[in-house]
């Protein structure tokens, strides 16, 4: 069975992901989904992603980031986790199938670093996410 | 008994995207294109290697990387760089060609093509497997 892919949705009712792709401009946001797309057909670990869906380490070990150059050199980023169990496991957090879980997104400009508290809040949002069961996520 | 949760928000907002924005579709076409290829070579060079049964760290012995970027190059953990895609076809006995997707565009006058024609036959890469 295939991945799913879906956004996290937090408490206040606010979908980070979400709103993050809609404020890109169109070609980017058709990107990510390209790349999104292309991950889902061919999860980890077999390669896809065209090189845009890259693992991360240190403190963000377990997140994927696709990595993207829009207009400008501006750099945009979306963070995602892989959400796989047994079907027990799968069956408690609400899904029939593994899932690509969206967190977030963000943008800097080209030369710069994300700050550490800048992943620590995408942290603090796969927390809100996968402590919840079933999950939190957009319908 | 656990809910199964509605999982296909994104399908529906992918399909709305592709439907209301030409610029969106048109994008997401050629990109899903250009990632399908990527990946299809990198797939294909290790596909190679398991049929000359060896090893990524063997591989990567015999291209002089450390056998952890080879394990990288082909789980997706980093960007591949076309200089390792050549040195790992190299060792596995085939090679990288860029192919024409359709019939070469016919030359304009004097002997120039014409940009959009040109544009046209954008080549593709593919991997060759005559090992």
């Amino acid at each position: 069975m295939g991945w799913g892919i879906v956004y996290f949705k937090a408490k206040d009712g606010d979908v980070p992901a979400e709103d993050f792709l809609d404020s890109c401009p169109a070609k980017v946001e058709a990107r990510f989904y390209a790349v999104l797309e292309a991950v889902r057909n061919a999860p980890p670990p077999r390669f896809s992603g065209g090189g845009y869906w890259e693992a991360m380490h240190g403190e963000m070990g377990g997140f994927y980031e696709i990595r993207l150059t829009g207009p400008g050199r501006r750099q945009y980023r979306l963070f995602c986790v892989l959400d796989n169990a047994d079907s027990d496991g799968l069956r408690r957090r609400g899904f029939d199938r593994p899932q690509i879980a969206v967190i977030t997104g963000m943008v800097k400009d080209s030369g710069k670093k994300f700050s550490d508290r800048d992943y620590a809040k995408v942290r603090a949002l796969e927390v809100q996410y996968s402590k919840r069961a079933p999950r939190s996520i957009a319908s | 008994m656990p809910t199964t949760l509605d999982t296909t928000h994104h399908d529906r907002r992918l399909a709305r995207r592709l439907k209301d924005d030409p610029e969106f579709r048109a994008e997401f076409e050629r990109q899903r294109r250009e990632i399908a290829q990527i990946d299809s070579i990198v797939r294909q060079l290790d596909e190679l290697r398991e049929q000359a049964g060896m090893s990524k760290a063997e591989l990567a012995r015999a291209i002089g990387k450390a056998p952890s970027s080879i394990r990288r190059f082909f789980t997706a953990d980093v960007n591949p760089e076309l200089k390792t895609v050549a040195a790992v076809a190299d060792v596995l006995g085939a090679e990288v060609a860029i192919v024409s997707r359709g019939a070469a565009p016919a030359k304009g006058a004097g002997g120039k093509r014409p940009r959009r024609e040109a544009a046209a036959a954008k080549a593709i890469l593919v991997s060759r497997v005559d090992v």
